[in-house]
């Protein structure tokens, strides 16, 4: 990406933003990827229908909601099934969900559902062609789903306590896109506008999932109550989102695209920067920044865990809130760069958690600083995986002196610093983590440990002439090769590496998963272990029918009189 | 069966990976089956034949023994590690033209060509007997047969693209040849156990809540 901004403050520097702790406890910020979508589609007008929703008394059948923007349709292919209790699995390895979804390049016809009818359902056991963008599947909340249909049909509105507790009617385990299960490439839809940014074809799949949630709930209760049902109160339908229950199988992935994964964390950079370098603030931005900070403190008082790590985590962003709107009440928040200081006060006074939700809040007043960052997010730069053969050892490794400097000298014999391994497994194909010394897993263990790596070949490179060309190190040694490749990105790639060890007897994968997640827009995030999280999105969105420029934003702080 | 190139991609890695090959290698040959399909050719089935071929166990007897002068050797070269060490030193391609031989499935040769020319900014040619192959990075033009084995090849920087094959976006691959990219895939991945399975994923097993 190429920051044109002028910033006075430079971006925190990569050996800060990028420890496991630290990106474990990030948050959405105006670069989420959602809120990239539903800017975009009230912005550009985008139409919405549901030509077909043709499902029985018991819940199956199939469905099929339009989103129309300025040159194309897109459309979700919902299908319904009647799942018993006993095969309902929030584990990739389930081989049944109560729906299951596919994104479709244009308009299907009967012929494109049939088809996909025999498909979808099934999944990972099945196939789908280059008309197909995403493949997903969702279970109900099986507590809040009776609770809806029961009162729906009965006439009465559910309790919304209820509602707030789960936040969501169906949980996503799963939402496959570029080119999984045969659907098309990213690299075939990446020059379309609408979907340059990343995983925007996913987030619209979600999107359109959600209304279908709703419209199902009110046919069940319709189907149940008959002329006695009445439809979801609008209000309680927009506070519902969509879960999401994330398992190892993402952690992986912001190790394996190291230029993405940078491009979204520059860019947020990048952002933070610009901001900070604003002298002075108008009393509206300031006054934004409060509404936001005020919403915020909602939002986290309907965040719920169960997870002892995050129990704390969520006292301390508590405290945090009180802390923060201490200070900014004692702050005009208009002069002297008022957001570089906060942030420069965050660092002293707040946890990770509450250094984050500000650094992240601070952006919400400057749209016009912001949001073009978000065309920067993708990886373009498909020759960063060209290794520069010519490049000196002692470049390589100065390179990997850069990002690991920390990493070089740790014992890595000692067992807690190995303790975890990678691997795939055979059953279904799913990245897991084990336990080195205790599981015959290290035959098998994928490259996801880049600071282990780089200090191997580090000190491999030690012996070679300082002026040598890395080619010939590595005709000799091609077990580095992965390494010098990653060492060589990082020129163009500073924030691409996580400066924590991803194997120690300590490691947290469920950051790994918060850090992809919180770019996606996530919110509420509740591990179930540590390696293993719910979240939730698009609660508080508006749905198609009541998307404005005036709500596609800011959705995602509740208001006060909800 | 049509698949994307996606797939294309993640099964090459975790089949030269399964096959032995260290994992830089491997991402080589996952980029390099993807742009060899991009071209219309059967990249997993030129894969499949060269790990066949076994030859990531005793790597260094089938790879250059240095990087400089032409690359001849007694034993057949893995396409591999020497179209990675190719890539690697594309800048001497600008001086002159170099020899290599013999090489396994040398149409794994010309993905490296490929990324030699885009990092010289000019065609990269590579001729063996009965073919000759053009790329400027993105297309390829072939003319003749590639073979399974080529006694020599010459790769300089020369030539130029008069009639590029138009790139693909989705891959069909020989059934036997998909079906053994998967084989060797199948090695790279751990036995499931059931302590893996409640420990690995770390995700209880039912979602009635």
């Amino acid at each position: 990406m190429e920051p044109t901004a002028q910033t006075t403050i430079s971006r925190r520097n990569p050996a800060q933003v990028m420890r496991l702790s630290r990106l474990g406890s990030l948050h959405q910020c105006r670069l989420s990827f959602m809120r990239v979508l539903t800017r975009r589609m009230a912005r550009e007008n985008w139409s919405f229908a549901r030509p077909k929703f043709d499902i029985d008394a018991k819940g199956v059948g199939v469905a099929v909601y339009t989103a129309t923007g300025p040159a194309r349709t897109y459309s979700l292919i919902a299908f319904a099934h009647d799942l018993p209790p006993e095969m309902r699995s929030d584990r990739v390895i389930a081989t049944a969900w109560d729906a299951t979804f596919t994104l479709f390049d244009g308009v299907p016809t009967d012929a494109d559902i049939e088809r996909l009818s025999k498909n979808v359902p099934y999944q990972e056991a099945g196939r789908v062609n280059e008309k197909s963008l995403s493949v997903s599947r969702a279970n109900r909340s099986v507590r809040l789903w009776a609770h809806f249909v029961d009162a729906l049909s009965q006439g009465r509105q559910p309790d919304s306590a209820q509602a707030d507790a789960v936040g969501y009617l169906m949980r996503t385990t799963a939402v496959y896109g570029s080119g999984k299960l045969g659907a098309a490439d990213r690299e075939a839809i990446a020059d379309r506008p609408e979907l340059s940014a990343p995983f925007q074809a996913e987030m619209l799949s979600v999107y359109l999932t959600r209304v279908f949630v709703r419209d199902l709930v009110e046919h069940m209760a319709r189907a149940k109550g008959g002329e006695n049902a009445v439809p979801l109160a609008p209000e309680t339908a927009q506070r519902l989102g969509i879960g999401n229950s994330t398992g190892l199988g993402m952690a992986p992935y912001i190790v394996n695209h190291p230029v993405l994964f940078n491009n979204w964390i520059m860019a947020r950079e990048e952002a933070i920067a610009r901001v900070r370098s604003v002298e002075t603030a108008t009393a509206e931005e300031a006054a934004c920044f409060r509404r936001m900070l005020r919403r915020s403190e909602l939002s986290a008082a309907r965040w719920h865990s169960e997870h002892p790590v995050q129990i704390e985590k969520l006292a301390s962003l508590r405290k945090d809130l009180e802390a923060l709107a201490a200070w900014v009440a004692s702050d005009d928040l208009r002069n002297d760069r008022p957001w570089d200081r906060l942030i420069r006060w965050s660092g002293t006074a707040l946890s990770l958690e509450g250094q984050e939700l500000a650094a992240s809040l601070i952006l919400e007043p400057y749209a016009e600083l912001v949001d073009g960052l978000s065309d920067c997010m993708a990886d373009a730069n498909k020759d960063a995986f060209i290794i520069n053969g010519a490049m000196p050892v002692s470049q390589v490794r100065s390179l990997l002196q850069d990002s690991f400097g920390w990493a070089l000298d740790l014992d890595w014999g000692a067992r807690e610093n190995c303790a975890r391994a990678w691997y795939v497994s055979e059953e279904k194909l799913e990245p897991r983590m084990g336990e080195r010394f205790d599981e015959p897993i290290a035959n098998y263990e994928q490259p996801l440990a880049p600071a282990r790596d780089a200090a191997l070949a580090h000190a491999a490179l030690a012996g070679w002439d300082a002026e040598a060309p890395v080619a010939a190190f590595l005709l000799r040694h091609p077990e580095h090769r992965h390494t010098v490749r990653r060492a060589q990105m990082s020129q163009a790639a500073p924030y691409g590496e996580i400066r924590s060890n991803t194997i120690s007897d300590r490691v947290l994968p469920v950051d790994m998963l918060r850090a992809k997640l919180s770019f996606f827009g996530a919110t509420h995030f509740d591990p179930r272990s540590d390696r293993w999280v719910r979240i939730c999105m698009y609660a508080g969105a508006p749905y198609p029918e009541d998307l404005t420029t005036a709500n596609a934003d800011l959705w995602v702080y509740p208001e006060a009189d909800q | 069966m049509s698949y994307a190139l996606n797939e294309v991609e993640a099964t090459a890695k975790r089949a030269a990976r399964g096959a032995g090959y260290d994992w830089g290698l491997a991402e080589e040959a996952a980029k390099a089956t993807r742009w060899l399909c991009a071209q219309g050719l059967d990249g997993a089935a030129v894969l499949a034949r060269l790990l066949e071929a076994g030859f990531a166990a005793e790597l260094q007897a089938h790879a250059p023994q240095g990087i400089e002068g032409d690359w001849l050797a007694d034993a057949p070269l893995c396409p591999l590690a020497t179209g990675a060490a190719l890539s690697d030193c594309a800048a001497r391609l600008r001086d002159m033209p170099m020899a290599i031989g013999p090489v396994a499935q040398p149409a794994m040769i010309l993905p490296f060509a490929a990324t030699a020319a885009r990092q010289l900014g000019a065609c990269v040619t590579v001729a063996g007997e009965g073919f000759q192959a053009v790329t400027d990075g993105a297309a390829l033009h072939c003319e003749g047969t590639l073979p399974d084995a080529a006694a020599r090849l010459t790769i300089g920087a020369a030539g130029s693209l008069p009639d590029p094959n138009p790139g693909r976006t989705r891959a069909e691959p020989a059934e036997a040849a998909w079906a053994a990219l998967n084989r060797f895939a199948h090695k790279s991945y751990a036995p499931a156990t059931e302590e893996s399975r409640l420990l690995g994923a770390g995700a209880g097993l039912s979602d009635n809540d």
